[in-house]
């Protein structure tokens, strides 16, 4: 899978999305459903604020020193009998994933749902390995019946309705499936369990990695990661490299901030440490524990300007709360990361150039930045991605062009009269092409009468 | 009497002398002696938030020229403010000035508006720009109430209006959406009021074509009434 987004994507989804009712209503009511119950969990805190620090602290510190923090992980979780593989990009990390299942004689694998497997495309290469490969979290599932993928990180089917949701589960039945909830929530219980019953091996993400345990954390509310984790005989663990946290004190305060960021919850119906495979004397559990540390162009963002972006802890706050992810849909940003954390991560991972349309995707309301449970600057880093754009001369050679003639002109109080005159001449003209043409289509122009310097 | 330095702004002294001139007055009556640079041009905003950082320091050079470092600098838009008070001073490597939106300097200094709107009904829309970067949010409403109008809220009062400069043409289809849905809860109000030139400028110039509510500037609310 490419995170790639040529230039001209975004704004093709999003009218796409836009000219879809269906789609529009069911994303405006999910995301104000999500936005007012984070307000509403954070509102019940005593001092959020000081929390979010506190978690913005943690991450920080965390990042800033990943290497040790990455290191002392992988001792531990190797004391505990685990294995850890590192990978420098996707095409390393499916291998590694591949050669896992095929040396485990894997035909089903049971995943659940990972942001980081679509990030490498792991299911497409499963599936040419000759495995089945089938999603167990229900809105990955629901997507993975429909050939779609994911447009939120959190709710991944977010765009879909319990009426297009029960159509497809007609289909894949063929008999009526009734849209009441309990009855589709029943359907998809059923089929997945022989998944759990039968798989080979299990697949999951990683919300948190904790050094000093060598645990994994994962959160979510359907009780499918517990059963992948336990009942396949191998796990694999595909865990983003900045996703450690140096103790299990710094977990809480992250668990805390991504419950409530994510779904308004306090903590979510399952929050699962898994510390190393089955021991002796256990009931469950893998008898392999496997985890893939990814870099994937993480690495890209250390040192620099962005680092903070790998504080990211993937609640999906700042989609929910963006007027442009409402409007636009998550498939406008490509196939992963969405929403302003996509905006700004998707460029820094794949290189400006290759999504370039992405820094633009924002009015910079500074929603993101509000909400952001580790306060990651969202907007100011959108900014400088534009100014990056520009330095690096990916910016149009014509906008580049006209921004530098403007603000020649506008240098002087002299240029500025002259050319502002010019410019009140020229208005009858000013809908005819370029960004006043754009601007014509939907809106009339102020009318340009006196200066006020002028009347003054 | 105090003195203090108004920055008409780009949109303003182009696109929106009259809210100028009412913003000039409501200084004056709440004061102030009011001087007005007349070598003054714009921040460099459209600029800076487009990411052409050389454009944007050429451009606001003329503020530092044309603004003294010894008088505050008020200003009838919310972005401008927030681009000279957060953005200017380290783009231009120059001491940062005493700078002030019109609504919160209004307030800060006690001013009472006349009683102009009694009995009237408007929405009040904040500027991104007002509401998250400079944090002013209730000074505009009680001076709106101060003059005796009634504010209806608005569904979803955190919610940009859609302009975000360039972002307005680059995404024209969300933009106008997010105008659609901004006017549309405006509906019931007299007149959808605000203090930005940049939010007016794409808001009004939409509810012109749609039939939508009247979008008016603050300072000309406070200083001659609805109207």
């Amino acid at each position: 899978m490419s995170l790639a987004q040529p230039p001209e994507r975004f704004r093709e989804a999003a009218r796409a999305a836009l000219a879809d009712d269906h789609v529009e209503q069911a994303l405006d009511e999910a995301t104000a459903r999500l936005y007012g119950m984070r307000v509403e969990a954070w509102g019940a805190l005593d001092d959020a604020q000081a929390l979010r620090e506190r978690g913005r602290e943690i991450r920080v510190r965390t990042v800033a020193e990943l290497d040790s923090h990455l290191d002392a992980f992988q001792q531990a979780l190797e004391a505990r009998g685990g294995h850890v593989h590192r990978c420098a990009d996707a095409a390393e990390a499916r291998a590694a994933i591949a050669g896992i299942c095929t040396a485990a004689g894997a035909k089903l694998v049971a995943k659940s749902k990972s942001m980081a497997t679509e990030e490498i495309g792991l299911n497409e290469a499963l599936e040419d390995a000759g495995i089945e490969v089938v999603e167990t979290d229900l809105g990955e599932w629901i997507l993975q019946l429909s050939g779609e993928h994911p447009v939120h990180i959190i709710a991944p089917a977010i765009e879909k309705t319990a009426a297009d949701v029960a159509r497809l589960f007609s289909e894949l039945d063929g008999s009526e499936v009734s849209t009441e909830l309990p009855e589709l929530t029943r359907f998809a219980r059923t089929r997945l369990r022989r998944v759990f019953e039968t798989a080979d091996v299990g697949i999951t993400g990683a919300n948190f990695a904790v050094a000093e345990t060598g645990s994994i954390c994962l959160v979510e509310n359907e009780g499918n990661a517990r059963l992948v984790t336990s009942l396949p005989r191998v796990h694999v663990v595909l865990l983003g490299m900045e996703r450690v946290v140096p103790t299990l004190a710094d977990l809480s305060v992250l668990l805390r901030l991504l419950a409530r960021s994510a779904t308004g919850q306090k903590l979510s119906s399952y929050t699962t440490l898994i510390t190393g495979p089955r021991r002796p004397g256990e009931q469950d559990g893998p008898e392999e524990l496997h985890v893939i540390v990814l870099d994937n162009g993480r690495s890209n963002l250390r040192g620099t300007r962005y680092q903070e972006m790998l504080s990211c802890i993937r609640c999906g706050a700042c989609l929910n709360v963006c007027p442009i992810y409402r409007k636009a849909g998550g498939g406008a940003y490509g196939p992963v990361y969405s929403g302003p954390m996509g905006a700004v991560l998707v460029p820094l991972l794949v290189g400006l150039e290759q999504a370039p349309a992405l820094p633009h995707a924002s009015s910079l309301c500074g929603a993101c930045t509000d909400a952001c449970p580790v306060k990651i600057p969202l907007h100011e880093l959108l900014l400088d991605l534009r100014s990056d754009l520009v330095e690096g001369g990916i910016a149009s050679r014509g906008e580049r062009l006209g921004f530098t003639l403007w603000s020649y002109a506008w240098s002087s109080p002299l240029g500025y009269r002259l050319s502002t005159a010019l410019a009140r001449l020229g208005m009858p003209l000013a809908g005819l092409g370029g960004p006043g043409r754009v601007w014509a289509k939907g809106r009339a122009f102020p009318r340009l009468s006196r200066r006020y310097r002028d009347s003054r | 009497m105090p003195t203090v330095q108004l920055f008409a702004t780009c949109l303003g002294d182009l696109a929106f002398p009259d809210a100028v001139a009412d913003a000039e007055a409501l200084l004056g009556e709440a004061g102030f002696e009011v001087e007005f640079p007349r070598s003054q041009v714009c921040c460099g905003q459209p600029a800076f938030n487009a990411g052409h950082r050389a454009a944007a320091r050429r451009v606001g050079r003329t503020f530092a020229r044309a603004f003294s470092w010894k008088a505050p600098v008020v200003m009838p838009s919310g972005s401008c403010a927030a681009m000279v008070a957060h953005r200017l001073p380290e783009l231009l490597g120059r001491e940062p000035w005493e700078v002030y939106e019109l609504s919160a300097f209004l307030a800060a200094s006690g001013f009472e508006p006349r009683r102009l709107n009694e009995g009237r009904t408007v929405a009040y829309h904040d500027s991104c720009h007002m509401l998250r970067d400079l944090r002013i949010s209730a000074e505009p409403r009680r001076l709106l109430e101060a003059s005796g109008a009634t504010i209806a809220p608005l569904p979803r009062q955190d919610l940009c209006c859609g302009f975000g400069g360039t972002f307005s043409v680059r995404q024209p289809e969300i933009s106008l959406a997010m105008a659609d849905e901004k006017l549309a809860g405006a509906a019931g109000a007299e007149a959808l009021v605000t203090a930005d030139p940049g939010c007016i400028t794409h808001l009004r110039g939409r509810s012109e074509r749609t039939g939508g509510p009247r979008v008016v500037h603050l300072a000309t609310v406070l200083a001659r009434g609805l109207g």
